[in-house]
């Protein structure tokens, strides 16, 4: 596929992973994940930070929600403030005040996501800019540079990025190959691996058989950590879960797993018990400013009437900064105030950000702690009976089946 | 200027004290005072109370209102949380001794509350008031307020403080005399009658909660000759039932009764600039609301004055030539790269933890971070300014150094560049139009014509 790997250069890592626990019956690991910036408890929700601000929140809110890693997109922050300002401030965290990990993306996935035009050729990806629509060129290398002018903790290598749900499989096929060639050329052009750890993103589609040949050949080029790319992409949650799966099942253990775009804290405890450790989705924050409580029984959105004259908390227990009563430091938000304000008032959003950041930022903690302790299929159980409200006829089947491959059957008491 | 007050007069109730420090005159003179409200953390005046918006000081979340800001008072609109049948406002659980609004928007204990009928500044309403109510404008539209609810509303609320209702003409023209006249009528009756049933409630042997609330009587934008009536009678009979006063003008400062001096005076005055502000200080307001506060927040604009001038500013008022800018405008270019606080002698939570460059990132990225770190900022730098005030008074160089200040000063803000963010609507990236809102177009009706064109121009930028 690509350049032997007598001839690759040997790749620093800036990073320390160390396994403590892995579940005695799934494939879920806990660990701790030793940054630049600090250490980060796996598994893990990473909140997005698109553009170098968590949707309102000052980086003390944010880190009042235990975020100990977020993300920011190379994309935008490619767009605004630009890789000059960037470069002068002296990089994203600078920029934005804020002390703990970042992780950014390559940038791939907007080019392909947002602009329609964007052309893959194996130079690169060919689009017009958004500013005035002149043809521009994002190459692995561009990526990179980007990436590193941003300073990231984590910083990802530039893939050939197409729908999973693509029925052109000779297309598939050549975006995999081409994103491990891509993986070589981001090597070469990293400046700064001894600060920034570069992952290798696993493309395949959904052919479990690419997915493995892509393993084997990334796994070889030795980054210090991995990422299943390409899903989350509208694809069967059976046929993504068979991909997470198949992949974890193929990586070196001493290694972070990053499965990326995903999501709703189902997908979120599934793909952990499928062996992954690191997750970032939009839908947390996206969704506070629509008025939606992340919460263990469901998403509730408090723009309905019902929660008009609800006096309680956002959710009951709950010991985010918005729900913890005043008389335990916190704020004593109510679910009728959010509905007085939501989708009216900006506050509203922040206040269900601090809220959702911290429900994900909790559950992955409260699993991490079922794995530590060795409980974590009675932790299953307990989060899809919440879910659910113990209907086990609501769970949904490719969870049943994915934890059954896994040696928890949800479905048996 | 010869503040001197050996003997402070003091204007007690029995919930609410306010204690003059020091003022050379009972009216038309800057003073110092203290406003106690039993339960609340007490104010020194002069002061300002900052303004919220469906009762949360916009962009403000209750936690970097609480850790990053001194915030110590909000002024409430009924108008705010009153658009539905039943409204949840009056359904709070509540013991005898808590202020429903006051539980219904979170706030503290600390905070001193204060309820008027419509917001501040207000949007002028189509349709006039009545003899018995007033025009609102909720956020699903336009509506009579009776007198009547409006006491409802503050027997059940219990805010710390009541702006009485008024008829204010807002928006039209110079009202006509006819119509002058009327709004001192129907102001007036709003008055008797409000005050009356409140105390009479309040006192009543079969109330079933103690009235705590401190009613401040409006003085109508008007000559003193044209509510002399009204005047006399706050005088005197309605004197033992109000607390304080209700401005909305400057001019008004000079129309009080000298008898009605101890009274401290929340004004309305809705001053365009700091300089404007001293001006009705100098004049004896004691509780001001400044609308440019957030006006200019949401216009990416960062204030950046001291009172009476900034200590580290090396040339002397006398031999600088040129003033300095009262605010820098953050969406400007110069700003691209330039790591310095927002404002050098600030010390807020924005100027120590951010600067220039995330603010003018923020800004272009319409993130609304920016506008919870400039009104942090905006805020902090309003109550520097206040406290150099009182600090300018209690030195009796007040005076002087209000003419310091405007050497000191540009007279006028920068102009906004156009590009301000508060029309702002989230998008939804499912297809269902359902599921994406648009604040815009809540603001936008809230909003004033000035604000109006420029939220089309806005549109008009995006379409482009």
């Amino acid at each position: 596929m690509s350049t032997a790997p007598s001839t690759r250069k040997r790749m620093p890592s800036a990073l320390t992973f160390e396994l403590h626990a892995k579940c005695s019956t799934t494939k879920a690991r806990a660990s701790t994940l030793t940054l630049p910036h600090g250490a980060v408890p796996l598994p893990i929700f990473m909140p997005v930070a698109t553009q170098a601000s968590l949707k309102g929140l000052t980086p003390d809110q944010l880190k009042q929600t235990g975020c100990m890693l977020c993300l920011n997109n190379t994309y935008h922050l490619g767009l605004k403030p630009g890789q000059a300002v960037l470069d002068e401030v002296g990089g994203a965290h600078k920029l934005q005040g804020w002390d703990r990990n970042i992780l950014t993306d390559s940038g791939g996935f907007q080019m392909v996501s947002l602009l329609k035009l964007a052309k893959v050729t194996e130079e690169g990806v060919r689009f017009l800019s958004p500013h005035d629509g002149t043809p521009m060129l994002l190459t692995p290398e561009h990526s990179i540079s980007l990436q590193n002018s941003i300073g990231s903790d984590i910083i990802m290598q530039l893939d050939d990025v197409i729908a999973t749900t693509s029925p052109d499989h000779a297309r598939i096929e050549e975006a995999t190959e081409r994103s491990v060639r891509w993986l070589d050329r981001c090597i070469d052009a990293h400046k700064y691996p001894e600060r920034q750890n570069l992952f290798c993103i696993i493309q395949g589609g959904l052919d479990l058989e690419l997915r493995r040949k892509c393993c084997e050949e990334m796994v070889a080029r030795d980054t210090p950590g991995i990422a299943i790319g390409g899903l989350s992409g509208g694809e069967a949650k059976e046929q993504f879960c068979q991909v997470v799966d198949t992949c974890t099942g193929l990586l070196p253990e001493e290694k972070p797993r990053y499965v990326m775009g995903v999501g709703y804290p189902e997908d979120l405890i599934v793909a952990t018990a499928l062996g992954a450790d690191m997750f970032d989705c939009v839908w947390p924050t996206r969704t506070a400013r629509f008025g939606n409580a992340v919460t263990a029984a469901g998403s509730l959105n408090l723009r309905q009437a019902s929660f008009a004259d609800d006096f309680g908390p956002i959710e009951e227990g709950c010991t985010c900064a918005s729900c913890r009563p005043r008389e335990q430091g916190g704020l004593g938000i109510t679910r009728a105030y959010i509905h007085h304000v939501t989708a009216k008032e900006t506050v509203g959003a922040h206040l269900l950000t601090i809220h959702n950041v911290h429900y994900l930022l909790t559950l992955m903690g409260s699993a991490r702690q079922a794995i530590l302790e060795d409980r974590f299929p009675a932790f299953l159980r307990k989060f899809f009976n919440d879910l659910y409200g113990g209907d086990s006829s609501k769970f949904p089947t490719w969870a049943v089946g994915a934890l059954r491959g896994v040696g928890v059957d949800l479905l048996s008491s | 200027m010869g503040l001197e007050n050996p003997s402070a007069s003091s204007l007690t109730t029995e919930m609410c004290q306010f204690t003059i420090l020091k003022g050379a005159a009972p009216v038309l003179a800057p003073r110092l005072g203290r406003l106690v409200l039993a339960g609340r953390k007490p104010i020194s005046t002069p002061h300002f109370v900052p303004l919220t918006s469906r009762g949360t000081v916009a962009h403000l979340s209750h936690d970097v209102m609480r850790d990053q800001t001194s915030i110590a008072s909000l002024y409430c609109g009924l108008e705010d949380f009153i658009e539905k049948d039943g409204p949840a406002v009056y359904k709070v659980p509540c013991t005898a001794q808590e202020s429903p609004l006051r539980k219904f928007i979170c706030m503290p204990d600390e905070i001193t509350l204060v309820l008027g009928p419509r917001r501040a500044p207000p949007v002028p309403c189509p349709v006039p008031s009545t003899n018995n109510s007033v025009s609102i404008l909720t956020s699903v539209g336009f509506r009579q307020l009776p007198a009547s609810e409006w006491v409802d509303a503050v027997q059940k609320l219990r805010p710390d403080i009541v702006v009485g209702m008024a008829d204010l003409a807002t928006g039209t023209a110079a009202p006509g005399v006819k119509r002058r006249g009327k709004m001192v009528d129907r102001t007036h009756a709003y008055t008797r009658d409000a005050t009356e049933r409140l105390q009479r409630e309040s006192s009543s042997p079969t109330a079933t909660t103690t009235t705590t609330t401190t009613y401040f009587a409006p003085v109508l934008p008007l000559e003193n000759t044209e509510q002399t009536i009204y005047l006399a009678d706050l005088e005197s009979e309605l004197r033992p039932a109000i607390a304080g006063l209700a401005l909305y003008e400057s001019a008004s400062l000079g129309v009080l009764p000298p008898a009605l001096g101890d009274l401290p005076r929340l004004v309305f005055s809705e001053p365009a600039t700091p300089h404007e502000v001293l001006r009705d200080i100098s004049l004896g307001a004691d509780l001001l609301t400044l609308p440019f506060v957030g006006a200019l927040s949401d216009a990416g604009i960062a204030l950046d004055f001291v009172f009476p001038s900034p200590s580290s500013s090396s040339a002397s008022p006398s031999t600088s030539s040129t003033s300095l800018p009262l605010a820098r405008d953050l969406w400007s270019d110069t700003y691209t790269t330039d790591v310095s606080p927002l404002s050098e002698s600030c010390n807020c939570y924005t100027c120590r933890n951010h600067h220039r460059a995330y603010l003018h990132h923020l800004l272009a990225a319409k993130e609304m971070l920016a506008w919870t770190l400039l009104q942090i900022h905006n805020h902090a730098v309003v109550d520097a300014f206040f406290a150099a005030v009182r600090a300018s008074i209690e030195r009796e160089t007040f005076e002087s150094d209000i003419h310091s200040f405007a050497r000191m000063y540009e007279p006028d803000f920068p102009d906004k560049t156009g590009q301000g963010p508060r029309y702002f609507s989230f998008h939804s990236s499912s297809s269902s139009s359902s599921s994406s809102f648009d604040i815009s177009d809540y603001a936008g009706t809230k909003s004033s014509p000035q604000a109006q064109t420029r939220r089309n121009a806005t549109q008009k930028r995006t379409v482009v």
